[in-house]
């Protein structure tokens, strides 16, 4: 446990004294206060409006920090060759994966965090303190950030930082897409479309599943089926994509 | 029980392939080598013989096509094999955002260290390698000799019994050398097994008990550094009084009236030796010159270019 802490401890100190991560979050946080300028010029309901943006801001940034941090855990270890001197060590591969993983989900947490108190102090001055919902639906973004991670880590484990980055944006927007995909299936009268549709829908993830930010926003309950189903989900996908990578990574040799 | 090798290589082989067509290059061809606790074993070869391959399959970054290796009796594959084991890569890279301090706490929680025990030997360490007043500046701010200095602490965090070190002068000035010198033979003296590669044979003759020369892939010689270099001695200069002139083999060096002073071949001392004395002659002076392990080395490399296989 030691070693699986001092690993990500370290996945953590490294992304939290990186720039960039500052940069995003600077953004993402001025997103966040520039939607509240929205409910002026919207037509309707805008607290509504200022919600949905405000949302939309955290997942999409907190997707972008996953996705930037993720393709680059282990390729930077490997050009940098700072692997030689943690592989060397009495450090299974899988440990090592698994450290990285858990400081980068250390780093989404944070991030989380930060964002989501700067979304309920705006929220509860122009509107009203945010119901549960909204804090679940960030829970379950929480479990959507970890299997988008898992997929990045194991591109990450055989590419460079560019692919990776081609190949988990391709899951991503998949991902988000199975639904249509299935429903796509069920329409085509073409078998072999049916097949590939459903292929495609078992094996990519379903993002959407973990998608609660419009109830939230409408201010309905999100039923506990669905938040556990998207746990139970999420928890097992993202097992099997780091049980993947990491048979992937102990396979390889460092050049 | 007996004690077992600190590192054993049977048949150890590895084939790397390159580009699209998967074109096979042989790194190791079937490395047996063995090297005994407690001693400082040099490890030595020209560029693309093998060497950081063999560290790089003892240290698990890669793995070997055929053939097996252990570190203190265990399988090198396993990562319980390197609890007892430190290891410095060539040119290492540590996490620029750390400071040597924290590089070192890092490393040593790796090995499960922790509270006052690491503590202390962080600061044992950071003190030995003369980085304690540089302990809070970040690595990326760090010369190359300093960020050996750093390499070499964290190779020593866990007390290893096995010291793995690649190229560990690379980069040092001579007060560092010296210093690395120093720590190195004060683990041989705690008891510590090294294992030296080095480009820089100087330091290897002066330091290691034992040395193999790795050239293609193979070890062409592995022995203390007094049987390799006598095993090729170079030449043997000789001195005479002659009362008369002789048609000896070899090279002229002088002669000045009846003196004479030669150039022999090792093998021929000994004829020459008996020609001047019964002719009358005085042997005065017979000087062997050693060949230094340099030489041994780029003898063997000339072997090998000729296909002088081992």
């Amino acid at each position: 446990m030691n070693r699986l802490l001092a690993i990500a401890s370290n996945t953590f100190r490294e992304a939290i004294r990186d720039r960039v991560l500052y940069s995003i979050l600077f953004f993402a946080a001025g997103v966040l206060l520039l939607s509240v300028t929205v409910s002026e010029i919207t037509i309707g309901d805008g607290e509504k409006v200022v919600r949905s943006i405000a949302q939309g801001a955290i997942r999409l940034f907190s997707s972008g920090i996953a996705l930037f941090l993720g393709v680059g855990l282990v390729y930077k270890e490997l050009e940098r060759k700072t692997i030689y001197t943690i592989a060397s060590k009495p450090i299974p591969r899988w440990l090592f994966l698994l450290g990285k993983y858990a400081g980068l989900m250390g780093v989404l947490a944070v991030e989380l965090i930060l964002l989501g108190a700067l979304y309920t102090v705006v929220i509860s001055l122009q509107q009203e303190f945010p119901p549960g919902a909204v804090f679940i639906s960030w829970l379950m973004l929480y479990l959507e950030l970890g299997l988008l991670t898992a997929w990045a880590l194991l591109f990450s484990s055989y590419s460079s930082p560019t692919t990776a980055t081609f190949f988990s944006l391709a899951v991503y927007v998949i991902g988000h897409l199975a639904d249509d995909i299935a429903l796509f299936g069920q329409n085509t009268a073409n078998e072999m479309l049916q097949t590939l549709s459903q292929v495609l829908y078992w094996l990519l993830p379903n993002f959407e599943l973990f998608n609660a930010s419009e109830m939230a926003v409408h201010g309905m309950a999100i039923p506990s089926a669905h938040f556990f189903g998207a746990l139970a989900y999420g928890l097992g996908y993202s097992t099997i994509v780091l049980v993947i990578a990491a048979r992937v990574l102990s396979t390889r040799d460092f050049k | 029980m007996s004690t077992p090798p600190a590192i054993e290589c049977t048949q150890l082989r590895k084939v790397y392939h390159s580009g699209f067509l998967r074109i096979p290059y042989v790194g190791l061809q079937g490395l047996n080598l063995e090297v005994r606790q407690g001693e400082i074993f040099g490890f030595v070869g020209p560029n693309g013989a093998g060497k950081t391959t063999t560290i790089k399959i003892l240290m698990s970054l890669q793995s070997a096509t055929e053939g097996h290796a252990t570190l203190l009796g265990k399988d090198c594959r396993s990562p319980d094999s390197k609890s007892e084991v430190g290891f410095l890569p060539e040119r290492p890279y540590f996490y620029e955002h750390l400071t040597a301090q924290e590089l070192l706490f890092f490393y040593g929680r790796l090995f499960d260290l922790r509270g006052a025990e690491l503590s202390k030997r962080v600061h044992e360490l950071l003190e030995r390698v003369d980085l304690k007043s540089s302990q809070k500046v970040p690595l990326r701010n760090f010369s190359k000799g300093m960020l050996q200095r750093a390499g070499i602490a964290q190779a020593l965090i866990n007390r290893p019994k096995l010291l793995v070190l690649d190229e560990p002068m690379s980069g040092l000035d001579p007060l560092g050398r010296t210093l690395v010198k120093d720590i190195l033979l004060e683990e041989k003296k705690r008891g510590t097994t090294v294992f030296l590669s080095s480009h820089v044979l100087g330091d290897v003759e002066l330091l290691a008990d034992r040395v193999g020369i790795l050239i293609d892939g193979r070890l062409h010689g592995c022995g203390t550094v007094q049987e390799l270099v006598d095993s090729t001695m170079k030449h043997v200069d000789c001195a005479f009084r002659i009362p008369n002139e002789l048609d000896l083999p070899g090279k002229q060096i002088s002669h000045d009236g009846d003196l004479l002073q030669q150039r022999l071949a090792p093998e021929d001392v000994s004829e020459v030796l008996d020609r001047v004395r019964s002719a009358g002659g005085e042997v005065i002076q017979v000087v062997p010159a050693r060949s230094s392990l340099e030489d041994v080395v780029a003898k063997e490399v000339l072997k090998s270019l000729r296909g002088d296989v081992p």
